[in-house]
């Protein structure tokens, strides 16, 4: 047994290993900065933005190489991580897949800075209106990668600044000039041989992914992108919320599908086993979001006049109310969101309890026991019933994970402040730690699940065995 | 024994007259299908859904299906076709007046006179289907009500028809080829009997490294600069050139005994914690994030990511139906004819395994179609423009009084859904053995 579970939580690491991959990538190739997502102060000076992003990317860990190794092209430095800018990075990447010489474009994309920098230094009251016409296309020159695109700014700004009589006596026109010609060398030098030569470079083990990975095993989730706050105490807000609604929900499910289940195995076939079957099918296909959104449009709001249910959340009374107040104005809000996950679970387990039950009923040992005289309600309980029950018990532990993924839709629409949305919330403002987080999480509450289920069939029925090794 | 090409034709014979007899284990299980009422109800309904998807542009569209403007004739719906074909262009007069606008001589419309679209001016605002409307004519009625742009509500939901069939059949052949495809290896092959030379192997798997580089990486700019999908299909194409040539020269190694020598590889146990991997990655949310972060939202990116995920659950039928299979006496036959392992797979192995499948894919479209509803009704996922079921029933929470948004598209996801649902159950039932009589 020791054995069967060693080699079973083995198996958890590609999976989650697995996770953890594809969660990252998918952080890094989704648009927007997270360091830019992060509210902050507007910094004036260039120089000063700069510092404040680079504390900024610092702090989130983004300054660091993303992963152990890089699978490039010779034509790209193995400092690019060392652009933070996400945008910038990924401008210069684009001018590299273009033309494959690393050194002139630095020089090209430094040059911009430099123009920048020495306008910052220009600026005085009599100028300021001149440079700020420069400004934008300058900026743009930053993202832009396309040639048509950049020599057209280019065009732009060299005709602004030759133009301009109180510009003309600057060194901005030598400046310019220069990254006229930075760019155009860019160009004439290209060595697009390079791009097609792979080369594969190793970053070691101080890089994102690893430092991720390593925090996260040792439970620390890291911050959310979008508050700063720790992630774990935001979960710890929100677990609180799904535990409540799924506990309660999968008690009532149990609660009612059971005797159902078996009730309708018992009288197969009769009247009451018929219509118990159609109108579960008919629960099973429901959409929960539906019968939410249903709920929520017809039941808490006085439009149709059945204005019976308080509106979304989860009550709003203070904290120093009384403590009966509170639970009641909680109770009321949540009758709607664990009814609907309620109804969902409670058509799987009663169809999967009817099936356990009539499967055990055909047994010989039923017929045994009707022969012996037993009374019926020792023979349904204690003789098929609890045969009946490995499938049950199975399914609690695989249904768990099943009614976290549903609870996402219920709690989105009634607004209650759990996991799933918390979870969808973080998808939609790229909170990627969070989102990590709740992926990897609910990836090992499925695995535990499915364990829990196989270890709990052993435990149940002695014909269960995982010590020899066919199972 | 070895059975002559003459024998197997005589057995070719046999079995048709078999199945002409209503005796071939497809017969057996249409027969059992048929006694499920159910069932066969909602295969029909499924022939009018998938009906209704296929010409949803002529039940429901602005642009009548004849008309006659100043003596000359036009069919704008099957123009339209043409015109997105760049076959035929719209002449100005089309461009500048509305459809309903445009004096006709004599004019057919289409059963819903709107489309998806169309934003009917004189109705915004959440008109309902008893309200009174500001149509011209009954024929005009929004019969299902109008959105908060005027949109009829009724075209829609024949546009999320269309959509929600897409999905679910689109996606469910993605699932459906990857499952089979894994499915067939490892239930074929189990652990035993794979059997490659060393050089191939390990030719493949230096061929992964200028596949992935010369397909992708090296191409990353015109992947992103380019057409997304015929960029992906060039890159897939070069990758795949890589492997047939590192394969080719592995062929010509292989006459050499130390390269030449067989490895058994453990496919079964390969492909089944491939299996176990994939699917305990927490779909919903995974499908939720990725879609999230892709920036120009179009429908088959959703098919795609539902059918990279959702093919575990065939791949394990096919693998249970082919370790059954493996062991019958005809693959035996067939092997001794001599024929190659892939022929056996493909025209022997696989058509016997694929009826029980169809009860996975029943089950998988009506899932497959519920997690799309989902997606749109969080809004993520499709470009504005698309109409679905789900969005439908969202705009129902940002108006409360307007029922008809809450009622109509949750049923139509019902039915669906509950359409295939059926279909399963009543496969399940013609399928399961402990009921063939």
């Amino acid at each position: 047994m020791v054995q069967y579970l060693i080699k079973r939580i083995l198996i958890f690491i590609p999976t989650l290993l697995l996770i953890s991959l594809i969660a990252f990538g998918l952080s890094k190739m989704a648009p927007g900065d997270p360091v830019e997502s992060m509210r902050t102060e507007v910094e004036s000076s260039v120089l000063n933005t700069e510092r404040v992003y680079e504390e900024k990317a610092e702090f989130l860990g983004l300054n660091k190489p993303a992963f152990y190794i890089s699978f490039t092209s010779r034509a790209y430095p193995d400092t690019l991580y060392k652009i933070l800018k996400k945008n910038r990075r990924a401008t210069i990447s684009k001018l590299v897949a273009q033309y494959g010489n690393w050194p002139q474009i630095q020089t090209y994309y430094e040059q911009i800075r430099q123009v920048e920098l020495l306008m910052e230094h220009l600026e005085t009251d009599t100028l300021r209106e001149s440079l700020r016409q420069i400004r934008p296309s300058l900026r743009q020159l930053y993202l832009s990668y396309r040639h048509k695109r950049i020599s057209s700014l280019l065009e732009t700004i060299e005709s602004k600044v030759e133009t301009d009589s109180l510009i003309m006596h600057t060194s901005l026109p030598g400046a310019v000039e220069r990254l006229k010609r930075d760019y155009l060398n860019v160009r004439a030098e290209s060595t697009k041989h390079l791009l097609y030569i792979p080369d594969i470079k190793w970053y070691g083990w101080d890089n994102q992914y690893h430092n991720w990975l390593t925090s996260f095993l040792m439970f620390d989730f890291g911050v959310s992108y979008f508050d700063g706050r720790p992630v774990s105490s935001r979960m710890k807000d929100a677990l609180f919320w799904t535990v409540i609604l799924n506990l309660l929900a999968i008690f009532f499910a149990y609660l009612l599908s059971i005797p159902l289940g078996v009730l309708s195995a018992i009288w197969k076939d009769s009247i009451f086993d018929r219509s118990t079957t159609l109108l579960l099918f008919i629960l099973y296909s429901l959409p929960s979001f539906w019968i939410a959104t249903m709920l929520v449009v017809f039941f808490t709001t006085p439009e149709y006049g059945m204005d019976w249910f308080p509106s979304l959340g989860t009550g709003e009374l203070p904290p120093e109310a009384p403590f009966l107040d509170r639970f009641f104005e909680t109770a009321t809000h949540l009758i709607l969101p664990v009814f609907c996950l309620t109804y969902s679970a409670l058509a799987f387990i009663s169809r999967q309890v009817r099936g356990g039950m009539l499967n055990v009923i055909r047994q010989d040992y039923i017929r045994t026991a009707w022969a012996k005289g037993l009374g019926s309600r020792s023979v349904v309980w204690n003789h098929a019933f609890r045969n009946a029950l490995f499938p049950i018990i199975t399914m609690f532990a695989s249904i768990f994970p099943a009614v976290f993924a549903g609870s996402v839709v219920i709690e989105v629409i009634f607004n209650i402040p759990g996991m799933g949305k918390l979870t969808v919330e973080a998808i939609f403002q790229r909170d990627w730690p969070v989102v990590y987080t709740v992926l990897m999480l609910s990836a090992t509450l499925t695995m535990v699940g499915i364990l829990l289920a196989d270890i709990l069939y052993a435990l149940v029925d002695p014909r269960v065995s995982y010590s020899i090794k066919k199972r | 024994m070895l059975i002559g090409v003459k024998k197997e034709k005589e057995l070719a014979d046999q079995l048709s007259q078999q199945e002409a007899m209503g005796q071939s284990y497809r017969d057996i299980v249409r027969k059992q299908f048929r006694k499920n009422r159910m069932a066969v109800w909602s295969l029909r309904l499924l022939y009018v859904l998938l009906f209704v998807s296929l010409t949803s542009d002529f039940i429901a569209n602005e642009k009548p299906l004849y008309c006659k403007i100043e003596g000359e004739t036009y069919f704008p719906v099957l123009r339209q076709y043409a015109v997105d074909l760049g076959l035929s262009t719209w002449e100005a007069k089309f461009f500048q007046t509305n459809w309903h606008d445009h004096k006709y001589e004599k004019v057919i419309w289409a059963p819903i006179p709107y489309s998806a679209n169309t934003l009917d001016k004189k109705n915004t605002n959440f008109v309902s289907p008893t309200d009174d409307q500001r149509v011209p004519s009954k024929r005009f009625w929004h019969w299902l009500g109008t959105d908060q742009l005027g949109r009829d509500v009724a075209a829609g939901m024949i546009n999320g028809t269309r959509i929600a069939m897409l999905v679910g059949v689109i996606s469910m052949s993605i699932a459906t080829l990857i499952g089979i495809f894994f499915g067939a290896l490892a239930g074929y092959f189990g652990d035993d009997r794979f059997r490659i030379t060393r050089i191939r192997l390990i030719m493949n798997v230096v061929a992964i490294i200028p596949a992935l580089f010369y397909g992708f990486i090296a191409r990353s700019y015109q992947l992103e600069e380019g057409t997304f999908g015929w960029q992906m299909l060039m890159g897939i194409g070069i990758a795949l050139l890589f492997f047939i040539a590192f394969n080719l020269v592995a062929k010509y190694l292989e006459r050499y005994p130390k390269l030449g020598q067989k490895l058994t590889l453990p496919i079964d146990i390969m492909v089944m914690r491939l299996i176990e991997t994939v699917s305990s990655i927490p779909a919903l949310l995974l499908v939720l994030s990725i879609v999230a972060i892709i920036e120009k939202p179009s429908i088959f990116y959703i098919m795609a990511i539902i059918g990279l995920i959702r093919w575990t659950g065939i791949a394990r039928f096919i693998r249970a139906e082919l370790l059954k299979i493996r062991s019958l006496e005809y693959i035996e036959a067939a092997e001794a004819l001599g024929y190659s392992e892939w022929r056996i797979i493909l025209r022997h192995a696989i058509p016997n395994a694929l009826t029980p499948v169809l009860i996975t894919i029943a089950f998988g479209i009506a899932s497959a179609i519920l997690l799309e509803a989902f997606l749109s009704f969080l809004g993520i996922g499709l470009p504005p423009a698309q109409i679905t079921w789900g969005k439908l029933l969202n705009l129902a929470r940002s108006q409360f009084s307007a029922w008809w948004l809450a009622i109509f598209p949750g049923l139509a996801i019902f039915f669906t859904v509950t359409i295939f649902n059926l279909l399963g159950e009543g496969l399940t039932d013609a399928l399961d053995p402990r009921l063939k009589g």
